[in-house]
């Protein structure tokens, strides 16, 4: 299942991606939700933990829904972290909101959704290549607990896959059903700066 | 001559260049000052080492939308501003040093299986976020996350009540003055959205300040003193010796403090725009001097010179580095100036000035004394003003800045940090503690302290934290292995726990966090406490400030006072110069005589206002000596002579112009500076003009 939707997900044809088209292409998107297929592997991980997600985005806040295996949800509202477990009771984790690290994390998660490259360009130096790029943390920057991203599109600069890689984890993502809701007509591109 | 001035044009040239690459600029002259008392500066001095306040900037941003937050956070970063935390996470260890403290009820809940269910279902929920590795990891270190809870015990009857919590960034270094200022207007135009505060905002508006005055006024008093001279003198030849020479003078100032500071204070930069009226009394004084009376009109000049030189030497002995920086610039500056006269004395000789003549009211010494000696009731009677010098007399701030101060002195009172005091403890911190809460200073349950707890508590959460943690962690590590988490902790806690003293518990947070609770000093050691608000220490406690604000309003009154008699001793070493150089009681009398009006005039501003007179207007004084003292001088070793009372008339009119125009100064030091010495100097002129001793006195007869 995992490699099909991985196969599937990559098997568009490559292009050259260029910052100015994607950032147009991303550029103060409204709203944004995706079927995500994630599997992480690493040192806290007994065995590749493959699960569902149904991910909704807006500006102002983020729904991570695991669906499978086990039913949770995690909202991201600011720099607020919410959880609700499978019978629906929420929790904020309060004692991570004053940790800045954990604030840049809960950012830098809203930017990776949202393809925000220049959210993404302030911690970490991007190399465009052939249907992907590629994020390498700067020196000193708060996100330095990822070694590399990777983010793969399709032919039509849609987002298709993205890996996290950090010193103790693995993360691989796929999205499908994406389905994005552009800046009104007229907006300036980077309006949502 | 041509290739006199020329070789000078070359060597101020040079001079400039040296002086650029040798001088740097300092914004904040207050930072400068240290307690003359070893122990208490090291005190201060290690206890802002660890303030949080220190090389950093503080932004609260929950109320702001998240597009205007992140193109905020976009703009700082831009401007090196590097976001980090307030609390450093303290490592596994240091956290279960002061696990004793938590009580054993809070333990059994933290380590119940309630708690251990939930912290499983959050872990794995976050740890399929992306990076949730992170959490996993402090987890394993912190299985029964005892670090949040000592934190939220920390900040817990000590927070304030809430509030939202600011974000910190470290300033970058060196400041960039241009950039920081952008950061700055950015977050004034998100209006009360935000709220900011940081030394380098107030570095922006100071800077911003000063650099408007120096041009503002340096060109001002520039134009406006040629424009006086030329009026009087019609020659361009004297009009061009006083702009180069003041360019020199300019110059050899800055060498002055140069030979001393590596950084010269901005306010002293803006300070030497006056030096065009300094230079402009000895260039008219020395110039057109007649042979038959060149015997007296020397007398006047260096009577003039002197008692200028005594004012600037007096000052170099106080302690105030931004006086001191003023008093050798104003001495280099005028020996710079009469040295580059020296190749222009025959110009200076072929200077004819027109004679001005107006009646005069003639009074006898023993009036004149009369009159001072009223004056000086009158201060008595009115009182003599109260010398008090606070930190906001240096500093130009702006309603959007006091908005900010207000915003955060107001969180600082909640947390019990806006006036924090040293206070020597020879026993238990604890009784001392409880000892100032008894007198009303302090509000004990908001100080860390609080947080100990006696050894027998302490050996009972100790127990529990022994019997419970093995089961806990298992259940924990079993409950993420069921959602195919590993984790390893530690399966007991460290042996070597034990319950930890008051002194102990004061270091260990003092380490942890951002503020420290004791140290010691001279022999001595300090128990860190925050008054109560609007609480004042009482006279003779031995209470010493460490808050920025409370501790340099201390030393800077102080120095105010040093200031003063400085001022005084300067009065007296003027006297006598004046006495052995006049020969005559009556005529040195006459001299310091407009000084008394001066004083009379100040006591009633002090009085009907209720201000309380600062270090600037002592400084102000003495410069009301260096200059003032010159007219009722000249024009009492001349016999009030027209064509040296049209010398008076003249370098009196520019000093005004000079320091008359520091009244449209932003900065208060220069605008408080040019009111005193405005006042004074007019007082003095309107004195040496149009009053005189008889000619016998004046020694004419």
């Amino acid at each position: 299942m995992l490699a099909l939707l991985l196969s599937a997900a990559l098997a568009a044809t490559p292009a050259r991606l260029g910052p100015d088209a994607l950032r147009a292409r991303y550029a103060g998107i409204r709203a944004l939700s995706a079927d995500v297929v994630q599997v992480k592997e690493g040192r806290f991980w007994a065995r590749p933990l493959e699960s569902r997600i149904r991910l909704t985005y807006t500006p102002e806040r983020i729904t991570w829904e695991t669906v499978a295996p086990v039913r949770s949800t995690v909202t991201i509202a600011g720099d607020r972290l919410v959880v609700a477990d499978a019978s629906g009771k929420t929790r904020e984790l309060g004692a991570l909101a004053g940790d800045p690290r954990v604030v840049a994390l809960l950012g830098f998660i809203r930017a990776l959704v949202a393809v925000d490259l220049e959210a993404i360009e302030r911690d970490f130096t991007l190399r465009y290549g052939d249907g992907e790029v590629v994020a390498t943390p700067r020196p000193g920057a708060r996100l330095a607990l990822f070694e590399r991203i990777r983010l793969r599109f399709d032919a039509h600069d849609d987002l298709t896959g993205m890996e996290l890689v950090t010193a103790t984890e693995r993360t691989r993502l796929s999205f499908r059903n994406v389905a994005r809701t552009p800046p009104p007509p007229g907006a300036a591109p980077g309006a949502s700066r | 001559m041509k290739r006199v001035t020329l070789a000078i044009l070359v060597a101020t040239a040079l001079l400039s260049i040296v002086v650029a690459r040798t001088l740097s600029l300092d914004d904040d002259p207050i930072r400068s000052l240290t307690d003359p008392d070893p122990a208490v500066a090291a005190l201060f001095e290690r206890f802002q080492e660890r303030s949080p306040f220190r090389g950093r900037i503080f932004v609260e941003t929950g109320a702001l939308p998240s597009r205007d937050r992140e193109a905020l956070e976009a703009r700082l970063a831009g401007a090196g501003y590097v976001e980090e935390p307030l609390f450093r996470a303290p490592p596994p260890q240091e956290v279960l040093a002061l696990a004793p403290l938590l009580p054993a009820d809070d333990l059994r809940a933290l380590l119940g299986d309630d708690a251990v269910r939930r912290r499983a279902d959050e872990a794995a929920s976050v740890a399929g976020l992306p990076g949730g590795d992170g959490y996993l990891a402090a987890l394993e270190a912190d299985p029964a996350m005892l670090g949040p809870a000592l934190l939220a015990r920390l900040s817990g009857p000590r927070g304030g009540g809430g509030g939202a919590a600011p974000r910190v960034f470290r300033s970058p270094s060196p400041m960039d003055y241009e950039r920081a200022g952008e950061v700055y207007d950015a977050l004034v135009a998100l209006g009360p959205a935000v709220h900011f505060i940081g030394g380098d905002f107030f570095a922006v508006e100071n800077y911003r300040a000063v650099k408007r005055d120096m041009v503002l006024c340096s060109t001002l008093s520039l134009v406006l003193s040629l424009a006086v001279f030329f009026l009087f003198n019609g020659r361009w030849a004297l009009v061009g010796l006083l702009l180069l020479g003041t360019a020199v003078s300019y110059l050899t100032g800055l060498l002055a403090i140069r030979a001393f500071y590596a950084q010269v204070f901005a306010v002293v930069l803006a300070y030497t725009s006056t030096f065009v009226g300094f230079n402009n009394e000895s260039l008219v004084h020395l110039s057109g001097i007649e042979e038959r009376d060149a015997r007296r009109s020397l007398l006047g000049v260096w009577s003039a010179i002197g008692t200028t030189v005594i004012g600037f030497l007096v000052l170099l002995l106080g302690r105030s580095v931004m006086v001191r920086q003023m008093a050798l610039a104003s001495l280099g500056g005028t020996a710079g100036f009469l040295l580059f006269l020296v190749p222009y004395r025959r110009v200076l000789r072929a200077v004819r000035f027109r004679p001005v003549d107006w009646p005069k009211l003639t009074v006898s010494p023993g009036a004149v004394a009369a009159a001072c000696g009223a004056c000086a009731v009158g201060v008595a009677v009115l009182g003599v003003p109260r010398l008090d010098t606070r930190i906001e007399d240096f500093r130009f701030q702006t309603p959007a800045l006091d908005a900010q101060v207000a915003h955060f002195s107001r969180a600082l009172d909640a947390l019990a940090l806006e006036n924090v005091v040293a206070v020597p403890v020879a026993g238990a911190p604890g009784a001392a503690l409880a000892d100032l809460a008894a007198r009303g200073l302090v509000d004990a349950s908001r100080h860390p302290l609080s947080l100990w707890r006696p050894p027998a508590a302490q050996e009972e959460s100790l127990r529990v934290l022994r019997e419970e943690w093995p089961g806990a962690t298992a259940r924990l590590v079993a409950r993420l292995a069921g959602a195919g988490i590993r984790i390893a902790p530690p399966p007991r806690p460290p042996d070597d726990l034990r319950p930890i003293g008051e002194w102990e518990l004061l270091d260990r947070l003092g380490a942890l966090s951002p503020i420290r609770w004791a140290d010691r000093a001279g022999g001595h050691r300090y128990l860190f406490v925050g008054l109560r608000p609007g609480v004042a220490p009482p006279a003779g406690a031995a209470l010493l400030a460490m808050s920025p604000r409370h501790h340099y309003d201390a030393l800077l009154t102080g120095l105010s006072r040093e200031l003063g008699w400085l001022f005084l001793a300067g009065f007296a070493a003027m006297a006598l110069y004046l006495g052995l150089l006049q020969r005559s009681l009556a005529r040195v009398l006459y001299v310091f005589a407009p000084l008394f009006p001066s004083a009379l005039a100040f006591a009633a501003y002090a009085r009907v206002t209720g201000a309380p007179l600062s270090i600037v207007h002592v400084m102000g004084f003495s410069l009301v000596i260096a200059l003032a003292l010159d007219y009722t001088a000249v024009a009492v070793s001349t016999d009030h002579r027209p064509l040296e009372l049209s010398k008076v008339l003249l370098t009196g009119l520019t000093t005004l112009a000079t320091f008359g125009v520091l009244v449209l100064a932003r900065h208060p030091v220069m605008r408080e500076l040019g009111v005193t010495v405005a006042i004074g100097c007019g007082i003095s002129l309107a004195f040496a003009l149009f009053v005189r001793l008889p000619a016998a006195d004046e020694g004419g007869a």
